[in-house]
């Protein structure tokens, strides 16, 4: 615990312009693809153009004869993996599977899958050589649709795959690789006791992460072994780890250097690239770079799950919910893996509900593999959950924020997980919305008001920092943490505060994966948590570094010293009478005093606390054409103490945006040969400025006391609620209940169009 | 002091033949995983691979010098992972 008093704090808090600021909008920050390598090659991915078929053979031979092709990789080039699911049930990994979607080796699963590389000397001549790869497919129905994967006459993707979590184990292989279950109390007696029950369907469509950097990365390998990479990634610890076991490579060999990140929110987290670029920078003896087109980004790059679901809910007369139960259907696309176990956990976790259960399936079709995707899981079963608990409101006569309020966890109540919720901050963002002057405002005509929560766990884990003074008196903070959201700021926000000293003396990096302890990746709204814990830590190394110099400097003992606005005093008069020593002069006297002043520190940080928002936004509905429009969205979010609160809200409005997008808009449209349509911007609509309303970001704090200053996880749980939010303010605007997202005109038509299809 | 031990039903189903509830004697995470690797002999490893712990409602990463109090809950629950 930090003993400084939040009144009292100088620097958390505050809102400083932004370090990253200048080098983005001057064009100088160095992305993924901005690194050119002396002679590097240009690598080229060439993938399937089918949905699913069987790989009959690759014939590299016309390809290598292309003067300047170095070098051709297949799967085959890569160490084959035992098929064993290895790692927690959420992020179990099989590396059988990972390798094969690095590139395919008996099938092709999805248009766009990997299925070998080219390292030439120019794109030219990558793409001539990729002309003649001579591939031969056998080409094998498909299945894009969740539902449809899990019919039992759907064509299989893996012909051996047997359902997962179910006993007794079934006989017959399905595209259903697991089933979750969930479940607290007595859902019988539960809904027993309900006055009112609602019970509805919703689906949702994958969406993309829709970052707006490309991957990238470089590679070189050297003939001993040691190797560079240089990547766009959230986590390049662990790259490391991936490159390392995808290809046999000592993770001691290699040094990763992450690069200027342009969006990640998850999709960045996965390997596609790399362990490709190094392994044709291996064969080649040349540095290779690798830079994905748009098209590639959306074909071969994660996406998040589309669903399908059903949800049932029950409460008494006077709202009391006294149970919930829901079945959720998740793609994971062409490996299994999607986030259902998040969804089912999150899914009634804002309520204390004493009767619930949550089923989830985790089902492979024709899809890219899916990747995670800010609180992967969550948003998509809130949307389901929430519609439904608007459309419960309704049926009770009750304020939907009043609903949730009545109904809300607490610190005590049990989670569907099993253990006791141990934080607050879900009740202050009802009460916030509650007490928002907007909440009452008046509509207008085909206008509609919708309100949804959203629960997120957020993370801790592993992060290392360190610090060095310099010897003007400067510091620099490095940590293993990629900078997405703003933390170089707050890690120098959280650094100047802890030692006393200007933020302006202070300036954070992010090292690369030599340079610095392991860190897991940014992700999981976890960096300001606990790679911010491990910054404090090493800031109060350093001042106990300053203590023991100015002792030495006054020849007194070091308890005889205290640390007090960012200077050196005698602890009491006894001590003597000396003069306080700032930061910068004990940086001069470095040498004298013991040599250079620097500090490490690592964390396995938890006490982590969750995130909790809850939303409304009005919207008018175009009865002609179906087009919905925001026109005041408002989001208040636990954010525990924000660090740097601008950053704090651009967070916030970001996932609201993201959110926006997805209830209305985005979707991955195939054809009948399951290969996607609108692989680009311009057909996968993403929102743009004059779609949104200023968002009005309410940050609400609630501190969490396991972190020094209180900070909560902020980056995700703003996705969670927006989808529900418009689909209910839709179905206020209309009377009309949307249950299938996008809620896109032409959805929004047949809506109104479609009698019986009432809230 | 005595702790009481939660398992997820998944994993229990796995490891411990379905058997969930567990009352351990133990001063922090490392005492708990130890005595129920003796109950089940190698359980410590799927524990400290495969889940997140909940200390009296609060998530932590699994490390052996958490401490506990006495009448701890801990709940074993599936890792996550954020985006």
């Amino acid at each position: 615990m930090n003993d400084i008093a939040p009144s009292r704090y100088k620097w958390v808090g505050t809102r400083p312009i932004r370090p990253d600021g200048v080098p983005k909008v001057t064009g100088r920050a160095m992305y993924g693809a901005d690194l050119a390598m002396a002679g590097a090659l240009y690598g080229k991915i060439i993938r399937s153009p089918y949905a699913h078929a069987r790989i009959r053979s690759i014939d590299a031979s016309k390809a290598l004869k292309v003067p300047g092709v170095k070098a051709i990789i297949t799967g085959a080039d890569f160490p084959d993996h035992k098929f064993e699911y290895v790692g927690p049930e959420r992020v179990a990994q099989n590396f059988w599977h990972l390798t094969r979607n690095i590139m395919a080796r008996e099938k092709a699963l999805y248009e766009g899958h990997a299925v070998a590389a080219i390292a030439a000397i120019d794109k030219a001549t990558a793409e001539e050589a990729a002309a003649l790869l001579d591939i031969d497919y056998e080409v094998l129905p498909h299945v894009i649709d969740v539902d449809e994967a899990m019919a039992p006459d759907a064509p299989l993707l893996f012909e051996d795959m047997i359902t997962r979590g179910i006993e007794p184990a079934p006989t017959k292989p399905s595209n259903v690789s697991k089933r979750l279950e969930f479940a607290i109390g007595d859902l019988a007696k539960g809904f027993d006791e309900a006055d009112v029950v609602v019970e509805k369907e919703f689906k949702t469509a994958a969406v993309h992460q829709a970052y707006i950097e490309p991957h990238a990365c470089a590679a070189r390998v050297d003939a001993d072994g040691q190797s560079e990479i240089w990547t766009a990634t959230q986590g390049h610890f662990g790259v490391r780890a991936m490159i390392a076991r995808l290809t046999g490579m000592n993770i001691g060999d290699l040094r990763v250097i992450p690069s200027e990140i342009g969006g990640g929110f998850g999709g960045k987290i996965p390997v596609y690239l790399e362990p490709v670029a190094a392994l044709l920078s291996k064969k080649s003896g040349r540095p290779v770079k690798i830079v994905m087109s748009r098209d590639e980004v959306f074909k071969a790059s994660g996406p998040t799950s589309g669903a399908s679901m059903w949800v049932k809910i029950g409460a008494k007369k006077d709202g009391t919910i006294t149970a919930a139960d829901g079945v959720f259907k998740f793609q994971a696309g062409a490996f299994p893996g999607s986030p259902v176990m998040n969804a089912c956990l999150c899914a009634f976790a804002p309520y204390n509900i004493p009767n619930a259960r949550s089923i989830g399936y985790d089902v492979v079709c024709n899809r890219p593999k899916a990747a995670a995707y800010r609180a992967p899981g969550s948003p998509i079963s809130a949307f389901a959950v929430e519609s439904a608990l608007d459309m419960l409101a309704k049926k009770l006569g009750m304020d939907p924020l009043q609903l949730r309020l009545k109904n809300a966890a607490r610190p005590g109540t049990t989670m569907i997980y099993g253990p006791k919720l141990a934080h607050g901050g879900y009740v202050e963002t009802v009460e916030a919305l509650i007490n928002h002057p907007a909440y009452k405002a008046p509509l207008g005509k085909n206008q509609g008001r919708g309100v949804a929560s959203g629960y997120w766990f957020n993370g801790g884990g592993e992060s290392s920092a360190t610090i060095q003074v310099n010897e003007d008196g400067t510091v620099t903070v490095a940590s293993g943490s990629v900078d997405i959201g703003g933390s170089r700021a707050s890690m120098a926000l959280m650094a100047a505060e802890t030692l006393g000293v200007d933020y302006k003396q202070v300036r954070a990096i992010v090292a690369d994966t030599a340079s610095v302890g392991f860190t897991n990746p940014t992700g999981g709204s976890r960096v300001t948590f606990a790679t911010g814990m491990a910054v404090v830590e090493a800031s109060k190394k350093i001042v106990d570094e300053l203590r023991q110099r100015a002792a030495v400097i006054w020849d007194v003992d070091a308890d005889g010293v205290v640390w007090e606005d960012g200077q050196a005093k005698p602890a009491s008069t006894n001590v003597g009478d000396f003069a306080p020593l700032s930061l910068k002069e004990l940086a001069a006297k470095k040498a004298l005093t013991g040599g250079p002043i620097t500090a490490a520190a690592a964390v396995n940080a938890g006490g982590v606390a969750p995130g909790f928002s809850t939303q409304f936004c009005d919207v008018e509905v175009d009865p002609e054409t179906g087009k919905v429009k925001i026109l005041r969205y408002v989001a208040a979010q636990d954010v525990g103490k924000a660090i740097h609160p601008s950053y704090v809200e651009g967070q916030i409005q970001g996932g609201v945006t993201q959110g926006i997008g997805w209830a209305l808009n985005e979707e991955y449209i195939y054809d009948k040969q399951g290969r996607l349509d609108n692989a680009g911007f311009l057909d996968y609509r993403v929102p743009v400025a004059s779609d949104v309303p200023m968002i009005d970001a309410v940050l609400v704090e609630v501190p969490n006391p396991a972190h020094p200053y209180g900070a909560k996880g902020v980056g995700e749980v703003n996705i969670v609620p927006p989808m529900a939010a418009i689909a209910n303010a839709i179905a206020n605007a209309t009377g009309r209940r949307l249950t299938e997202l996008p809620m896109s005109p032409p959805k929004i038509r047949a809506a109104l169009d479609t009698p019986g299809a009432d809230d | 002091m005595s702790a009481r031990v939660v398992l997820s039903s998944g994993f229990s189903r796995r490891y411990t033949g379905g058997t969930r509830e567990f009352t351990v004697e133990a001063r922090n995470l490392r005492g708990v995983i130890k005595a129920l690797d003796t109950l089940y002999p190698g359980l410590s490893h799927h524990l400290e691979e495969e889940t997140t712990v909940a200390i009296d409602g609060e998530i932590h990463e699994i490390g052996y010098l958490q401490p506990l109090r006495p009448g701890s809950e801990v709940f074993f629950i599936p890792k996550l992972e954020g985006g």
